[in-house]
């Protein structure tokens, strides 16, 4: 099983250890994984603020850096499911069959779906608030949308309960939006940051230490309102969680 | 980089109080409804039946028009039929002049609004007398509805006692709602009994029997046909269902998504006139048809008008209807206003951070995120591409095309971190709205990984 | 070229892909205990319900409900509390101000508490113009719900009917629940 290390072009910049967090993670369940070199972006950001014609080239060149690998594993749902739901259509256009889009995982659905592993060394003895990103919610099915008649369930959850110590929470609005969106952010921002600020609260009403996700996207949103009113929270990606103490 | 919608979302949001009260209140219509929805293990083969239904009429719409037409006039309707908002106008204006009507009475429609109908006939002299409560707050505040289910969601009760104490006189400082509603009851009721015409929309226009189905909770439009002698009901050509039989489906689905209730208090089907009166039954299309050919948005015709993608739209409860320039707010409000015309309606566009709640509450499954992503990406070819977004947008793309040079600037870009903070937020004003940037590493993953630095 | 002839075409010129119409057998929601759910949907919705006994009287029993009613107004025969029918005016304006109305439901729907009012009086107003109704319904006539309901109205003959679940009611005012915004503020439905 050999995994290409997708590391979204954030991650690369703010979020390092989330990249080196999903690294060590593969590693200890027993993967083959490696690092494609020079990645920048999936093109998410551009598409989705109207712009998909500039993604092409950005898709072409994920499609080649990944071609040797039997998966693609990153630890972003928002940008796997991009590249998942839109690449393929993007690439159409150039003539080129996307081969990600159906090899491409969130390292927790990869985990889960994939590796499912029964035992994890971690150890974190805090309470944590789930953060139920809508991309990962409904786009890559992490867990069952609060708006469809289904069974509950959540990948993340599962997940967690591998986690010595662990207090897991969910926020009342149980997957509303945080408000970030890419451009969204910054095109609204009023709208964004009211969006954001709700979202922190309700995390906060769980009496959770720390918000925790698949989405490093929603949580540097999150983190940006946490630093600016100062509230009584922190932000860490879920992997940094299943990989504590490696 | 504003657009229209974030101007006006910005200033709702002003009223900090305000916004909340109209975001919890909506968020508990969403939560009325998702108990609704759990109480029924078929939920989810409800919304696939709806929307097959939908796919099966919308790709039926000339025979099953034809069916309905036959069938109503069997019945002793009178059928017209409008390709456009002013040929619905003119015909409405035709069957009152005729009857020598002047007083219209109306349950709520919101194909009326669309055709702009109210200020047409106002002008020949007619009074267009709203008679859903909301409604006839709104127009008697001289005010435009803000929720397609909703209408008078953003009026305080304050706002409304104080109206109604001045034009119809009730008691200073009552601001009871109780108090209140009955006082429109006593008003309304003359309303009924003295009007000369009575018109209503209607949810559904079955083919097989040419009836239409109303719903309400006020029973406003059955007091409403009650006493004059021509009814005029008008229905968009995609409200057309093919029997009873599939009001099966569409009557569990409907109210249970618009209010969280099992269903509205009235059903009201009607199907052939009183003795003596006249039921006239229009079928508008203006702009339907042209739906049909654009199979990206043909979904949007399988809405039933519930409102419930506005309760949910985590955007819309912040910024109410007014925001958008649409009379239809919400996800469904942007993308009709952008079939209706989309270098007009563009300035919505950006009321949606694309987390696609709508898509997964809309009882007839209309793909509402979906379709907005897909219409951004015509902006720049209507030429209502907001131009700073575009250049961030191409700066992004030269930058991440460009490996060397995004490591580049990765590296000089932990530097940012400690420029004065005036100075990055003016380069990022609008993200410095309420939030911390974020701070660049020391180091990128990138970096890190060439160095071996990543075990 | 007529509107209608031009609309038809219109259709027809865009009309792409023409999709089969879905088999509306479902397996719906069952009630263990139809009665029992109906008069707690009925309920919830504002209604209230009277299972009348054996012994009851059923013209007794409507007093009861509405001891102060000055018009009553109902063309069914047996109800004897009635003050006038219905019927006998020429003008639906006249029910203007009438109390009490009573009428006969058709079958009730246990998932919705709605009831299927067919027209049976001259003036369909009677089924929203006084301010209380009186429904009566056999409690035996019960469906589970709403697919139940539309497959036995499937090819019924009726002028107008309503399915009617509770009192009328509106929350315009800042979603507060009010009853009686223009058809009757309280609904009894009589179960016998």
């Amino acid at each position: 099983m050999k995994v290409g290390l997708f590391i979204p072009c954030y991650i690369n910049a703010v979020y390092p250890e989330v990249g080196v967090a999903a690294y060590k993670l593969l590693k200890q369940v027993g993967v083959e994984v490696d690092y494609p070199l020079d990645q920048t972006c999936c093109g998410q950001p551009m598409a989705n603020a109207g712009f998909e014609d500039e993604a092409v080239r950005l898709a072409l060149r994920m499609e080649d850096l990944f071609k040797s690998y039997e998966y693609v594993v990153g630890p972003s749902a928002s940008c796997v499911a991009f590249v998942k739901e839109n690449h393929p259509h993007i690439l159409q256009k150039s003539g080129h069959v996307c081969q990600n889009s159906r090899k491409i995982y969130d390292i927790c659905e990869f985990l889960h779906d994939v590796v499912k592993p029964t035992e994890l060394p971690a150890e974190f003895p805090h309470k944590v608030s789930l953060h139920n990103s809508c991309h990962g919610v409904r786009e890559l099915h992490l867990s069952s949308p609060s708006e469809r008649n289904i069974p509950y369930y959540s990948k993340l959850r599962d997940l967690l309960k591998l986690v010595k110590g662990i207090e897991v929470f969910e926020p009342k609005r149980v997957d509303e939006c945080c408000g970030f969106g890419g451009m969204f952010s910054i095109e609204e921002p009023e709208v964004s940051a009211c969006m954001g600020h709700d979202k922190v609260m309700d995390h906060i009403s769980t009496g959770a230490e720390y918000i925790t996700g698949a989405d490093s996207s929603c949580l540097m949103h999150m983190e940006g309102v946490i630093k600016r009113e100062h509230l009584p929270i922190k932000t860490i990606h879920i992997v940094q969680i299943l990989a504590a103490g490696l | 980089m504003s657009t229209e919608h974030s101007k006006a979302a910005a200033d709702f949001i002003a009223n900090r109080s305000q916004e909340q009260w109209h975001d919890e209140t909506l968020w508990m219509v969403r939560a009325k409804r998702d108990n609704q929805s759990k109480s029924l293990p078929e939920w989810e083969q409800l919304r696939d039946l709806a929307s097959a239904i939908k796919n099966y009429t919308n790709s039926h719409l000339d025979t099953l028009l034809q069916e309905f037409e036959k069938n109503a006039i069997a019945n002793g309707a009178i059928v017209h039929w409008a390709k456009d908002a002013d040929e619905h106008n003119r015909i409405v204006y035709d069957i009152l002049k005729q009857h020598n009507a002047k007083i219209l009475i109306k349950s709520k429609s919101m194909l009326t609004e669309e055709c702009e109908m109210q200020p047409f006939l106002a002008e020949k002299g007619i009074d267009v007398v709203e008679s859903d409560l909301g409604e006839r707050i709104l127009q008697l505040m001289h005010l435009k509805p803000s929720h397609i289910v909703l209408p008078a969601i953003h009026v305080k009760r304050q706002q409304v006692g104080a109206m109604m104490e001045e034009k119809l006189g009730t008691e200073k400082g009552n601001f009871d709602p109780t108090y209140l509603t009955h006082a429109m009851r006593r008003h309304l009721r003359q309303q009924f009994l003295h009007a000369d015409a009575s018109m209503t929309g209607a949810n559904f226009a079955i083919a097989s029997t040419g009836e239409i189905v109303v719903c309400t909770n006020e029973g406003n439009a059955d007091m409403g046909t009650s006493f004059p002698k021509v009814h005029i009901a008008t229905f968009g050509m995609e409200k057309i269902v093919p029997n009873r039989e599939s009001l099966g489906v569409f009557t569990r689905l409907l109210a249970r998504s618009g209010t969280g209730q099992p269903i509205t208090s009235y059903t009201s089907h009607y199907c052939r006139p009183p003795e003596g009166c006249e039921f006239h039954i229009i079928i508008v299309d203006n702009g339907r048809s042209d739906i049909l050919a654009q199979p990206d948005h043909i979904k949007t015709l399988n809405c039933i008008r519930c409102g419930e993608c506005m309760n949910t739209c985590p955007v819309y409860r912040r910024t109410g209807g007014y925001s958008y320039s649409y009379f239809i707010p919400g996800p469904i409000g942007i993308n009709l206003g952008m079939l209706r015309d989309a270098r007009k309606y563009a300035g919505n566009l950006s009321a949606c951070s694309l987390c696609l709640s709508c898509s997964n509450v809309c009882p007839a499954k209309v793909d509402l995120g979906e379709q907005i992503y897909k219409w951004r990406q015509t902006l720049d070819s209507i030429g209502r591409a907001n131009k700073e977004k575009k250049l961030i947008s191409a700066g992004m793309k030269y930058l991440m095309e460009r490996p060397a040079l995004f490591n580049t600037a990765l590296k000089f870009a932990p530097i940012v971190n400690h420029l004065p903070r005036f100075m990055v937020y003016n380069a990022a004003n609008a993200w410095g709205k309420g939030r911390e940037l974020p701070a660049f590493a020391q180091e990128s993953f990138n970096d890190m990984w060439k160095k071996n630095k990543v075990k | 070229m007529s509107s209608k002839e031009e609309i038809l075409e219109r259709i027809r010129r865009n009309t792409e892909k023409r999709y089969e119409m879905p088999d509306l057998n479902m397996d719906a929601i069952a009630y263990e205990d139809k009665i029992d759910t109906f008069i707690k949907v009925l309920e919830a919705s504002g209604g209230e319900a009277h299972l009348l006994a054996p012994q009851e009287d059923l013209n007794v029993v409507i007093r009861s409900y509405y001891p102060q009613a000055e018009r009553i107004g109902s063309n069914l025969p047996g109800i004897t509390c009635a003050t006038f029918n219905p019927d006998d005016l020429t003008d639906p304006r006249g029910l203007d101000g009438v109390d009490v109305a009573i009428v006969q439901g058709d079958f009730g729907v246990a998932e919705t508490a709605a009831i299927w009012l067919p027209k049976q009086t001259k003036h369909k107003a009677v089924f929203f113009i006084s301010n209380a109704l009186v429904i009566l319904l056999d409690r035996n006539e019960i469906v589970n719900n709403m697919n139940e309901a539309y497959q036995r109205i499937a090819s019924a003959s009726y002028d107008y009917g309503v399915f009617m679940s509770g009192p009328s009611k509106t929350a315009d005012i800042e979603q507060a629940l009010v009853f009686g915004a223009h058809g009757p503020i309280r609904v009894t439905v009589i179960l016998k």
